[in-house]
């Protein structure tokens, strides 16, 4: 009797040994994530819309329902990104993502001069390279620095009613996500 | 010698069951780690971010969510009426109460997926503040259900569990304390299609 006590124990804190393992390693495996769910849609540098709106299912879940939504993975090793969209829309927010998901970096259009959204993503050392040579077609732009590589982008939109569909389906069709030359 | 193997497997098989298994579970509840409840709602004001618990961090691994950054807005959950029962979507709610500060706000009713509830009607299960009437108090009033009622009205259909989602888009309660005195809106059973 004690020695099946000792065994239920034992499993119990091997138990509790697995949980703390299982839960460390599901990040790290996890083929499921936004990363992987956005390489199977589309190439790198290139505007995917979210919502099932623009045809199939939704690519990353939970979406609000009245917003629509696009998302572009970029390697900033390979140099700065830029992220460009016209247009007026009633309400936009964008968010800057590592690669396993973690949300660095976030703002919205009462952030951005005028309304219109156009940042650049970069590392802290491009940024350094930057700064001392502004580039002209910059000095509007919303400078993002981001300690990564791999990256998403994700641009949301509101839309208040059916009427502003194709307003804001323009808007992120319009949007683009491009390696910006330095 | 074969009571100590069988004791040997058991121990194990309890350590990965019970180790797996427990993982499995506390993934799915909904309730949780840095969960933050005010009334029936539940937020995870924490969850997508660096630092974010582990089990706010495999949730976003497992499910491929990109969460909703501080400067966008913050989204409650609600899988219960104020009775403590389960929302379903053969019910009929009165969700009423006054909304914290923020630019605007969306509310939808949910599957178990937290995807919007598919209504098979061109009205989407889905409200959102610029349209909704207001009381004098400005506090709002939005009636659940499939039968259309006057006022703001919710669309639902089907049966099965439902979740309401309600997010705040530019506001101060996701940065910042402010979450300490927010009140939200309350969640009342007004009655069920059995």
């Amino acid at each position: 009797m004690r020695k099946l006590l000792h065994t239920v124990l034992l499993g119990l804190l091997g138990a509790g040994i697995v949980h703390i393992v299982v839960l460390m390693l599901v990040p790290e495996f996890s083929e499921r994530d936004a990363w992987s769910r956005l390489a199977m849609a589309s190439d790198l540098y290139k505007m995917t819309r979210l919502d099932a709106e623009a045809g199939g299912a939704p690519v990353v879940k939970s979406v609000d329902p009245l917003f629509y939504a696009a998302a572009c993975r970029f390697d900033l090793a390979e140099g700065m990104v830029r992220i460009k969209a016209p247009g007026n829309v009633p309400f936009w927010s964008v968010s800057v993502y590592d690669r396993s998901g973690h949300n660095l970096y976030s703002f919205n259009d009462h952030s951005a001069t005028g309304g219109v959204l156009d940042t650049v993503v970069l590392t802290p050392a491009q940024m350094i390279d930057v700064r001392r040579e502004l580039p002209e077609e910059l000095q509007g732009a919303i400078f993002v620095e981001a300690p990564i590589e791999e990256g998403i982008f994700v641009i949301r939109s509101f839309v208040p009613d059916d009427s502003w569909k194709p307003v804001v389906s323009q808007f992120l069709e319009q949007s683009s996500c491009e390696l910006q030359d330095y | 010698m074969l009571k100590n193997a069988f004791l040997t497997l058991l121990s194990l098989a309890i350590a990965i069951g019970g180790g797996g298994g427990s993982v499995w579970y506390a993934l799915k509840a909904q309730d949780g780690v840095g969960a933050i409840r005010i009334g029936q709602w539940t937020a995870f004001p924490e969850i997508g971010t660096q630092a974010a618990d582990p089990y706010s961090k495999a949730r976003v691994a497992r499910e491929g969510v990109l969460a909703l950054g501080r400067a966008e807005g913050l989204s409650f959950i609600a899988e219960r009426d104020a009775g403590g029962d389960q929302l379903r979507r053969e019910c009929a709610y009165m969700i009423e109460g006054g909304f914290p500060t923020a630019r605007f706000w969306t509310l939808y009713a949910a599957d178990q997926s937290l995807g919007v509830v598919d209504t098979d009607r061109p009205r989407l299960a889905a409200l959102q503040s610029y349209q909704v009437l207001r009381q004098p108090d400005n506090s709002v009033i939005i009636t659940v259900g499939n039968r259309p009622a006057p006022g703001n009205w919710l669309l639902t259909e089907g049966f099965g569990r439902m979740y309401f989602v309600l997010t705040f888009y530019d506001t101060p309660i996701a940065s910042s304390t402010g979450l300490s005195d927010v009140t939200l809106p309350r969640i009342v059973k007004a009655g069920c299609n059995a």
